[in-house]
């Protein structure tokens, strides 16, 4: 294979079709370049694509790129990037798409962020609400002996926090409709399937 | 017709001194807020959707709309992400009729619907625009002179929904008003709506530790004796971090992050239990001595 077909076999349409019919993927065909969200995005520096070249990556269906970036979770979900794109494009919402679509095509470990998303939502689902002190327990547990380093490092915090009775080890309440809100929860991921 | 309440998880650990402040603040001020919204769930917060998508989040979101509804009450928020959450499904429902046929069609699955004729309402909107400030003034009692206050309205309190009559997306004044309202001064404070990391204290630390280390650095150069906000998120990463961050950056801040009901209480001279000064990491009453005994 010659250079320039190397190069050329990079950019795959067929991905960036892929993408865009992910949930929310479609916006991204709106975006034109201009890097507001760049220069808005409090996260920029840690990130291995900023939201621009992020953006351009998938409409040029650099599959390579797209993958290993790191962009989508280091989202912190501020919406400041969403209420100043002058396209209009959600980007906080294009975000969910694509972790969604990372995790599952790359598996849950694909990022920590995918892994601690997806145990937040179990830990919620079966309670119907949340419960920190057990979230973060299973967080860990599953991140492997490799995260525990990372848990030694918020030993203080927590230790504040459950002095403060900010983190209540004991469960928090779970809710009567947790069968009904796992129906609706079941009914709405068909629902978006069926629709891309 | 008066609010019904969406307390949210948060209110039942992390941001418990918001919700007992919330409470007694609602009382002291006779506002027609009545009950929880009953068998309420999780919003699903800025995680949810990255684990199921927006649409999966959403309906889980809007079951608590639905719930609302058959109470017959417009829907009243303390939690900066729960009324994202709460507020942008409402909105969206109520302009999206495609968006409105799919989340009730999945309520319908757990014999639920929502018609999204309800308002989502942040706390200080209505505090705002509904008490309105003059009843504030009224019901100060201890005013609270000399204490400067970094108001940090947080991100997604502002942004959830463009809102021109609630505040600005960029910078928020609101929380100022009602702060001055009950005497203490609003220092200039440019992170207002400034992103403190949000909730990824166990996934990128260090975006933490930078993010709400900016904040702190604002609040401290422009003089504030505390920080007021009505997010947990916000009131978590300042308070809770603070220490590890001082420590990271060599610094010295001691900022109590006080909820903007904690400071109200103040204020409105109510019952120490009711301001729930024992769950701040960084304790307020050196700062508040003028105003409040321990």
């Amino acid at each position: 294979m010659t250079a320039a077909n190397k190069q050329a076999s990079r950019y795959d349409p067929a991905f960036a079709n892929e993408l865009y019919a992910i949930e929310n993927g479609e916006y991204m065909k709106q975006c034109m370049q201009c890097g507001l969200c760049v220069v808005t995005c409090p996260a920029r520096h840690l990130m291995d694509l900023q939201p621009r070249k992020y953006f351009k990556a998938i409409q040029a269906g650099d599959r390579d790129q797209v993958l290993k970036a790191n962009t989508p979770w280091l989202c912190t979900s501020c919406n400041l990037c969403t209420v100043r794109c002058p396209r209009g494009i959600p980007i906080i919402d294009v975000m969910h798409g694509m972790k969604l679509y990372l995790a599952q095509k790359q598996g849950i470990k694909v990022a920590p962020g995918a892994l601690f998303s997806k145990t937040f939502f179990d830990v919620m689902l079966k309670r119907g609400r949340q419960w920190e002190a057990w979230l973060t327990q299973m967080y860990y547990l599953k991140a492997g002996p490799g995260a525990i380093k990372d848990a030694m490092k918020m030993i203080d915090v927590a230790q504040a926090m459950v002095f403060k009775k900010r983190l209540p080890l004991a469960p928090a309440k779970t809710i009567k409709g947790k069968s009904q809100l796992k129906k609706i929860y079941e009914k709405a991921a068909a629902l978006a399937k069926e629709g891309h | 017709m008066g609010y019904i309440f969406y307390p949210g998880c948060a209110s039942e650990a992390t941001g418990k001194a918001s919700f007992i402040s919330f409470e007694a603040v609602v009382k002291a001020l006779g506002m027609d807020v009545h009950d929880e919204i009953p068998d309420w769930n999780c919003c699903g917060a800025s995680l949810v959707a990255n684990a199921v998508g927006d649409l999966a989040q959403q309906a889980i979101a809007a079951r608590n709309l639905a719930l609302a509804e058959k109470a017959g009450k417009d829907v009243i928020v303390a939690c900066s992400s729960c009324y994202l959450n709460l507020s942008w499904t409402n909105e969206k429902m109520k302009i999206d009729p495609k968006f409105h046929s799919q989340i009730n069609e999945a309520l319908g699955a757990g014999g639920l619907s929502y018609s999204a004729g309800l308002q989502v309402r942040h706390l200080i909107d209505v505090l705002i625009n509904e008490v309105g400030l003059d009843k504030v003034r009224e019901r100060t009692i201890k005013p609270l002179e000399g204490l400067k206050v970094a108001c940090y309205s947080g991100c997604q309190t502002v942004r959830a929904i463009r809102r021109p009559d609630f505040d600005d997306v960029e910078f928020p004044v609101m929380l100022d008003r009602l702060v001055e309202a009950l005497g203490a001064t609003a220092v200039p404070f440019p992170m207002a709506a400034r992103c403190c990391g949000g909730a990824q204290q166990f996934t990128n630390p260090e975006l933490i530790y930078d993010l709400t280390g900016k904040v702190l650095d604002s609040a401290a150069e422009n003089g504030a004796d505390v920080i007021v906000t009505p997010c947990p998120m916000c009131a978590l990463n300042t308070d809770a971090f603070q220490d590890k961050i001082a420590k990271l950056k060599k610094k010295k801040y001691n900022m109590p992050v006080l909820f903007v009901t904690q400071l109200m209480g103040v204020a409105f001279d109510l019952k120490p239990k009711d301001l729930a000064f024992p769950y701040n990491i960084v304790s307020p009453y050196k700062k508040l001595a003028k105003w409040v005994k321990k």
